[in-house]
């Protein structure tokens, strides 16, 4: 009797850490899948065009937004964000572009001035031609177009697009605080893509708000003001 | 006659004196990093030669005792006894723990003097304080040494140059056979500069100027990274277009970089930054 109780308690002891270990390692298979799975969607440019009147030949074109916060996007509304209240470039920041082309980039920028905390930032390089275009608000609330070379003024700066490895840096202007609810400043440049590869850009300014010197949160995430440019 | 225990001594002797140079003969060809395009990279190379040269015969003798005394001295199959009583010997130990702290010193001395030569730039050519460059020279005039900026962010370098006017650079290039001064600072968080090629390691913290000194030898073209984890994006803190020119190159490039630079609002030449204002964080 005694033996067959030991027996028992044995094989229940083994069944509960055979359970114990099933269950920890399922948890641990759906966090690690999700966390891989779970990443940003892909946006992919657009087809080349031909040129038409005063519209150059595109080879790629992407069309990206840069809010505040998630939650006041106006053009790629993100509803399902976990973070809405975290600044960021909609819709996604993993971009696919065709390799050895020009990509065209008109980046919708609708957030404030924070400045750049270095000032050589201000100035554009990369870019074809060497200049991007702008229409803007200026500190009286008018609305102004031209091509520049870097912004006026390094304390206007909002965000930056840059792609370290292949040279490509773009400040972009904050909107101004005079200009009319509901608008964005429209940044456009090209530059030209190499041969395939991943490559990671990033905004130069430290803009994550509520974290130590603005290092954190949308800083540090895929998705918000970092990705990857996917050269195919 | 000679003892059994002479005799592995002697076996033991000469064994280790042929492997041993054999060591320090194949150790003399090998070509160890980081190289020669700069002074301090030559230095470094040598003392990790010196190192291998010394620790070979070391090393040899360390396995050669080992591997010897399991097959001399191994227990004959179906023998069950103990092994003969060992007493020591007093003066093996002396010996052994004299050559080992004489060793040690060496080697602690040499990297020390290395350590202190690039910390007070006291390689370079000239026993003058560095000071900033008059026109035109760039880095060779007795007393002078090229004063570089290295700034540091999540995730880039950029580079400024005080001898012309503080101009800024994505990417560093500097003349050969001239002495630089580093001045490595960051606007963020830590930070570490790494130019492997040029044999240069410095620390690159917001609030300081963390300076090193340089000497180029060689021209070509260098990797920095940063060797400090700074982030999600550090592994991406990487540019492999650094390059060592000669003078003419550089009077012309950075002429070019001048120009470039007419356009860029650059503030006046400060020794360091801090992470301010804290932009948008609160």
């Amino acid at each position: 009797m005694v033996a067959g109780g030991n027996n028992r308690g044995t094989a229940t002891r083994l069944v509960v850490l055979v359970l114990f270990v099933g269950i920890l390692s399922a948890l641990l298979f759906f966090f690690i899948g999700g966390f891989v799975i779970r990443g940003p969607e892909s946006l992919t440019a657009s087809p080349a065009t031909v040129a038409q009147g005063n519209t150059p030949a595109q080879n790629a074109f992407i069309h990206l937004e840069v809010v505040g916060s998630v939650a006041a996007a106006i053009t790629f509304p993100r509803p399902d964000d976990p973070h809405p209240t975290w600044v960021s470039y909609l819709p996604t920041t993993i971009l696919n572009v065709p390799a050895n082309s020009t990509v065209t980039l008109q980046i919708d920028q609708e957030d404030t001035p924070s400045g750049l905390r270095n000032p050589f930032w201000s100035q554009a390089f990369g870019i074809e031609g060497g200049t991007f275009h702008m229409t803007y608000f200026d500190d009286k609330g008018n609305p102004q177009e031209g091509d520049f070379s870097s912004i006026p003024d390094p304390a206007t700066a909002a965000h930056t697009f840059a792609i370290p490895d292949l040279g490509v840096f773009v400040p972009l202007e904050g909107l101004s605080a005079a200009a009319p609810a509901g608008s964005m400043n429209v940044i456009t440049f090209s530059f030209k893509t190499g041969k395939p590869g991943v490559y990671h850009w990033q905004c130069f300014v430290p803009c994550g708000s509520g974290t130590i010197y603005g290092n954190g949160g949308p800083m540090q995430t895929t998705g918000y003001m970092a990705g990857f440019l996917v050269v195919q | 006659m000679i003892r059994p225990n002479r005799t592995h001594a002697l076996r033991l002797l000469v064994a280790w004196a042929v492997l041993s140079v054999i060591g320090v003969v194949i150790g003399l060809q090998l070509s160890l990093p980081p190289g020669s395009q700069s002074q301090q990279s030559v230095d470094q190379s040598w003392l990790l030669k010196l190192m291998t040269l010394i620790s070979t015969p070391v090393f040899i003798g360390v396995v050669l005792y080992i591997l010897y005394s399991v097959f001399a001295f191994r227990q004959r199959r179906g023998l069950l006894e103990d092994g003969p009583p060992s007493y020591g010997n007093m003066r093996i130990q002396v010996a052994w723990v004299a050559i080992t702290a004489v060793v040690v010193f060496i080697l602690a001395g040499v990297g020390i003097s290395e350590l202190d030569a690039a910390a007070t730039g006291t390689n370079f050519t000239s026993s003058s304080a560095p000071t900033l460059a008059t026109a035109g020279s760039v880095g060779t005039t007795e007393g002078h040494a090229l004063q570089v900026q290295v700034i540091a962010q999540q995730w880039y370098f950029t580079y400024r140059y005080a001898d012309y006017s503080g101009v800024e650079s994505l990417h560093l290039m500097l003349p050969v056979n001239a002495n630089v001064v580093l001045h490595i600072t960051s606007t963020d968080i830590l930070h570490s500069f790494w130019a492997y090629q040029l044999g240069v390691k410095a620390d690159a913290n917001p609030g300081v100027d963390n300076v090193t000194y340089l000497t180029t030898l060689q021209t070509g073209s260098f990797t920095v990274r940063c060797a400090e984890l700074c982030g999600i994006w550090h592994g991406n803190m990487a540019d492999t277009n650094g390059a060592v020119v000669s003078q003419a190159d550089f009077a012309t490039w950075v002429a070019q970089l001048q120009k470039d630079n007419l356009s860029i609002p650059v503030p006046s030449y400060a020794p360091y930054y801090f992470p301010s204002p804290r932009v948008k964080g609160t």
